[in-house]
């Protein structure tokens, strides 16, 4: 019966060839393999936001009177309100973590060399989508705290030559953060970042299926073979083991640490102190805060931004820059990686002095 | 087709045509569509407020009033005199504070200070504190942009 009903499918949809190869792929066993778990925890997390983000979307209402209220009323009065919303702001933490850990992992076996760049430029994409996802999400229980660095977020795009001044008005639906900011950032959030972000997931899914998976850079300079791990089912067996892992983790913690929420936000009141982004955005927060108000003339904001587009410009060039990985000037980017890995962790760390 | 003499053929013009209507089109739709995304301006250009719930502020102490979707600090300094701000910071925008006993403006986002009469002092704020210009006229404060 089962069979029948699939191969009734099978003549409309055409899908058999799919399922083949996922049946047969094999991943790639080596000292990195630990890496290409990651992705697939990424993907965990996403479907996570996706479920918690529509329940809680079913109860929150977008708008500057109704905001913080309505995320009151899921804490307190909507049954399970509570672990929703903290299973949601846990997550996002958990999802943007294990992205730069898969980003880092790329990034440090090379696996964006010849001939999968395109698969890292996608990556880039996700990257700053995931964070884009973060930050219009802050904004939304519409307190002191999230207004204050919504604020500070979208006025940075203005020191950008030229451009800046439209970005931020777009960013912000006017000159000022206000009611219209809260609903263009809702819309933003379950909108237009949830469409655009299943778009280049599929193409970088697409993508890591049509090259396979990369294996280690001394393995395929040396014509060293690789085993193989059959997908189905040993290596999906060995990822449920993460997966469950990770739930049980980012339930504990939900449940243990629930995210507060500050009384609505006052569009007249004085900034609060201490403001600080969420945990991702506090290398960026430290180093704005490091720049002096001039450098040599320029604006110092202006050339924080235009340091942090360089960077950002050299992570996605980064497969072009290293395109000869395995030689003296592979090695230096590597050591290039490590320390901006440490700048990003004394910044951070800084930052929470 | 192609005429002898001809650059291109006939089916490479008329794609040609067909294609740059097409893509002329779609461009010329962008402009209604990013017309829309951007909301008119509304800071004001002057805000009236009644003087009498300004007027007896003690010295080096500041009032806010509502400057279009931001705050303004009307001040009064020592001497009497008045004077009227933005009450953003001139860095990345966040609403500033008066402390009296420092005699300072202050912004808790990234540590930016003023000194009494809005100057940039320390921090990364690279400006002052943008003035208003504070006139009474009989009951009336009126506040308004500097000419």
């Amino acid at each position: 019966m089962l069979k029948k009903i699939g191969e009734w499918l099978d003549h409309r949809l055409g899908l058999s060839p799919i399922l083949k190869f996922m049946m047969k792929k094999d991943v790639p066993q080596h000292e990195h393999t630990f890496w290409y778990y990651t992705g697939s925890s990424i993907l965990l997390f996403l479907t996570i936001q996706i479920v918690t983000g529509i329940l809680l979307a079913f109860y929150y209402k977008p708008t500057l009177e109704q905001a913080n209220a309505s995320v009151a009323r899921i804490m307190t009065e909507v049954p399970l309100g509570w672990i929703i919303r903290s299973v949601h702001s846990w997550s996002s933490s958990f999802m943007i973590a294990i992205v730069m850990i898969h980003l880092l992992g790329t990034m440090f076996t090379k696996s964006y060399r010849k001939p999968r760049e395109a698969t890292w430029l996608s990556g880039g994409l996700l990257l700053i989508m995931s964070m884009a996802f973060g930050f219009t999400g802050y904004l939304l229980p519409w307190d002191d705290l999230s207004l204050s660095a919504t604020k500070v977020g979208t006025d940075i795009p203005r020191k950008i030559p030229v451009i800046g001044a439209w970005a931020t008005k777009f960013l912000r639906g006017g000159e000022d953060v206000t009611g219209d900011t809260l609903t263009r950032f809702f819309i933003f959030h379950v909108c237009v970042l949830p469409l655009a972000i299943i778009l280049i997931l599929a193409v970088h899914v697409f993508l890591i299926q049509k090259h396979g998976m990369s294996i280690p850079l001394e393995a395929e300079r040396k014509g060293r073979q690789v085993k193989g791990l059959p997908f189905w089912p040993n290596f999906v067996l060995r990822e449920s083991v993460v997966w469950l892992i990770l739930l049980g983790v980012l339930l504990t913690i939900a449940v243990l640490f629930a995210p507060s929420l500050a009384p609505a936000a006052d569009l007249m009141a004085p900034a609060p102190e201490g403001i600080k982004p969420e945990w991702y955005f506090l290398f960026l927060f430290q180093t704005l805060k490091l720049f002096p108000a001039k450098v040599l003339f320029v604006n110092g904001e202006t050339l924080a931004v235009l340091t942090i587009l360089a960077m950002v410009a050299l992570l996605f060039l980064l497969p072009f820059i290293d395109n000869r990985p395995w030689e003296k000037k592979g090695k230096i980017i590597t050591y290039g990686g490590y320390l901006f890995l440490v700048y990003a962790a004394v910044m951070t760390v800084w930052s929470l002095l | 087709m192609k005429i002898k003499y001809s650059l291109f053929t006939r089916r490479e013009v008329l794609n040609g045509l067909l294609g740059g209507g097409m893509t002329a089109l779609g461009v010329s739709l962008l402009s209604p569509i990013l017309k829309f995304a951007f909301p008119p301006t509304r800071e004001p250009d002057q805000v009236v407020l009644p003087f009498s719930d300004y007027e007896n502020i003690p010295p080096n102490s500041v009032k806010s009033f509502p400057w279009g979707s931001k705050p303004g600090f009307f001040k009064r300094r020592e001497d009497g005199t008045f004077l009227a701000f933005v009450a953003v910071c001139s860095h990345l925008d966040c609403n500033v504070t008066y402390l009296p006993d420092k005699k300072k403006f202050f912004c808790a986002c990234h540590e930016g200070w003023y000194d009494e009469n809005g100057l940039n002092i320390a921090g990364p704020p690279p400006k002052p504190l943008r003035q208003l210009e504070a006139v009474v006229e009989g009951e009336k404060l009126i506040i308004k942009k500097p000419k």
